[in-house]
């Protein structure tokens, strides 16, 4: 069996082990989607963004497809390398002849297909009740950031695993992280109504730029939302994030002591 | 007969604190070797090592003619682990776990055939999370058997397990001894190691206390024989003491002395009673068991007793 073709079954596994966690599959696949739904029952009506009159329903689905990369990319994901590590599962693995690099890939090769798979479900959501208008642009944006968002947050996840030392923590530190970098990266309340102070603070972690990204993208008609500014810092911090994984990862449970 | 396992002077420090003070052991083809410690002897430090997860600070350390510190894929085809600790994922069943296992490695084994090998048949679309304690070390056993490894290495298999668990274990293990695989087995429990193993290391404190065949560590370490007899009144120890030359304890209803040559303190101690007039009662003399032997080797400070590895 090729490296390549282990790596696709290995991504497979990963995925039925997901479909069957049914808190990781409620934690990333349904929540958001109740998210959308809760936000606009709460929120009607219009919102200004990028000086203009938008309706606040598109808005959130912009907003939550953000929210969910990070959710799937980085939350997700961390808990998962976190637990497994914990259950010297990932020094199992380096025992095989299975190389590293295929474990690591076939975990990021499930984020990506739950990600691909939510999002499509949110936007078609926003389509068909939320006035999000399906255009070339939109797409080209949507991918664009989709990509560059969840290789960022990947890296992100797996530098942080190294710090990261139980599963428990992991549960509380991942999602608490999404959380706060949400509430600042305007994700859950409206730019137009946050404070100044709060959106510059927001500006120095990849959300508030793939939050952006996206909702000039659903929002503004005719434009991609990619901008030079929001790739290069979320590239920047996941290619920091990556040089800070490669040289900390770890894959024996952190108590691992000689007997 | 070939070494499969070849190690010299291994020494391994953590810190300042040397763990392993440079330890020489060899294991046969075919052999199963029981490597037996009390906790923090230096067993999974070892194992760990031999295994290509721990680095080492000194001695030269060979598993099937590689150094294990530069592991190659081929050569972890040819090894089979089963880590002390490893808590499989609950939501895969066995057969999906097992078969996931064989695709890392070149030519894995039957996965029906391993599953049934380590007991779990009617257990094969159980999800891992249902298995009992017994079942899941099992597992790890199968795991560790998938890939037809040339040597298997099984840390405390049964640590943790209720008995009956620990004899199917045992079955299991007596199993694979028919089938010719070079084990080694860490363990802290003597009978396990009696019962398992061709050969026995007792480590101690990062020091081999012992190593031999089960019957070779019962004759060698005979001389922990216990004679023991009830005291009777008007009973003049000293003499006794200066006709056999070694101490003699007594405590409230029991005269003790250890010997190495039974037969001839026997005779000593007749004389001697036949002297005093005294019919010896409970006379007793008490062969240890390899489990006293374990726990006086394993259990005394360095220096304390004779090494008898040869």
């Amino acid at each position: 069996m090729s490296d390549l073709s282990l790596a696709t079954a290995q991504t497979r596994y990963a995925l039925r082990g997901f479909m069957r966690d049914a808190s990781a599959l409620g934690f990333t696949a349904f929540f958001p989607v109740f998210l959308l739904l809760l936000f606009n029952a709460i929120f009607r009506g219009d919102t200004r963004f990028a000086g203009l009159h938008v309706p606040a329903a598109s808005y959130y689905t912009a907003s939550i497809v953000s929210y969910e990369i990070m959710l799937v990319s980085f939350s997700s994901l961390l808990i998962r390398v976190t637990t497994n590590r914990e259950r010297g599962l990932l020094k199992r693995f380096r025992g095989t002849p299975m190389p590293s690099w295929v474990y690591l890939i076939s975990e990021i090769g499930r984020t990506i297909v739950v990600v691909a798979t939510t999002v499509t479900v949110l936007v078609a959501v926003g389509a068909v009740f939320y006035h999000v208008r399906i255009s070339g642009h939109l797409l080209a944006g949507l991918v664009t950031y989709v990509v560059v968002g969840v290789t960022c947050f990947c890296a992100i996840a797996l530098a942080l695993s190294a710090v990261s030392p139980t599963a428990d923590s992991a549960s509380a530190f991942g999602p608490l992280a999404a959380t706060i970098l949400a509430f600042l990266s305007g994700v859950f309340i409206p730019v137009d109504i946050m404070p100044t102070w709060m959106l510059d603070l927001g500006k120095v972690f990849p959300l508030e730029h793939l939050a952006r990204g996206l909702q000039t993208a659903f929002l503004i008609p005719g434009s991609t939302g990619i901008t030079a500014t929001n790739l290069a810092v979320m590239i920047a911090w996941g290619a920091a994030a990556l040089l800070v994984a490669i040289r900390t990862f770890r894959w024996e449970p952190l108590a691992s002591g000689g007997g | 007969m070939t070494a499969v396992v070849e190690v010299q002077e291994l020494r391994k420090s953590y810190g300042k604190v040397e763990r392993l003070h440079g330890i020489t052991f060899e294991v046969q083809a075919g052999e199963i070797l029981g490597f037996l410690g009390t906790n923090g002897a230096g067993k999974t430090t070892t194992i760990e090592i031999l295994e290509g997860y721990r680095s080492r600070d000194g001695g030269r350390v060979s598993v099937l003619g590689i150094d294990p510190a530069h592991a190659t894929r081929a050569w972890r085809n040819q090894i089979g682990l089963v880590l002390q600790e490893c808590e499989l994922d609950p939501v895969y069943s066995v057969r999906e776990t097992v078969s996931m296992f064989a695709r890392y490695f070149k030519r894995p084994t039957d996965i029906v055939a391993t599953i049934e090998a380590v007991g779990l048949a009617d257990k094969t679309d159980e999800r891992v999370g249902h298995l009992s304690g017994g079942q899941k070390r099992r597992l790890d056993v199968a795991l560790g058997l998938i890939g037809d490894p040339e040597v298997l290495f099984l840390d405390e298999p049964t640590t943790g397990l209720d008995p009956v668990a620990r004899r199917e274990m045992w079955v299991m293990i007596d199993g694979l001894r028919q089938a010719g695989k070079t084990i080694f087995l860490t363990t802290h429990y003597m009978d396990e190691a009696q019962h398992l193993a061709d050969r026995i290391i007792i480590l101690r404190e990062g020091e081999i206390a012992a190593q031999g065949t089960p019957d070779e560590l019962s004759r060698s370490l005979g001389y922990r024989t216990e004679v023991t007899f009830t005291p009777f009144e008007g009973m003049a120890l000293d003499t006794l003491i200066a006709s056999i030359g070694a101490p003699v304890t007594r405590e409230d209803s029991l005269v003790r002395f250890a010997t190495d040559s039974v037969q001839t303190d026997l005779e000593l101690l007749l004389a001697w009673a036949k002297d005093q007039r005294a019919q010896l009662a409970n006379l007793q003399v008490i062969r240890p068991s390899l489990d006293d032997i374990f726990v006086q080797l394993a259990g005394s400070p360095v220096g304390m007793r004779q090494s008898t590895h040869e």
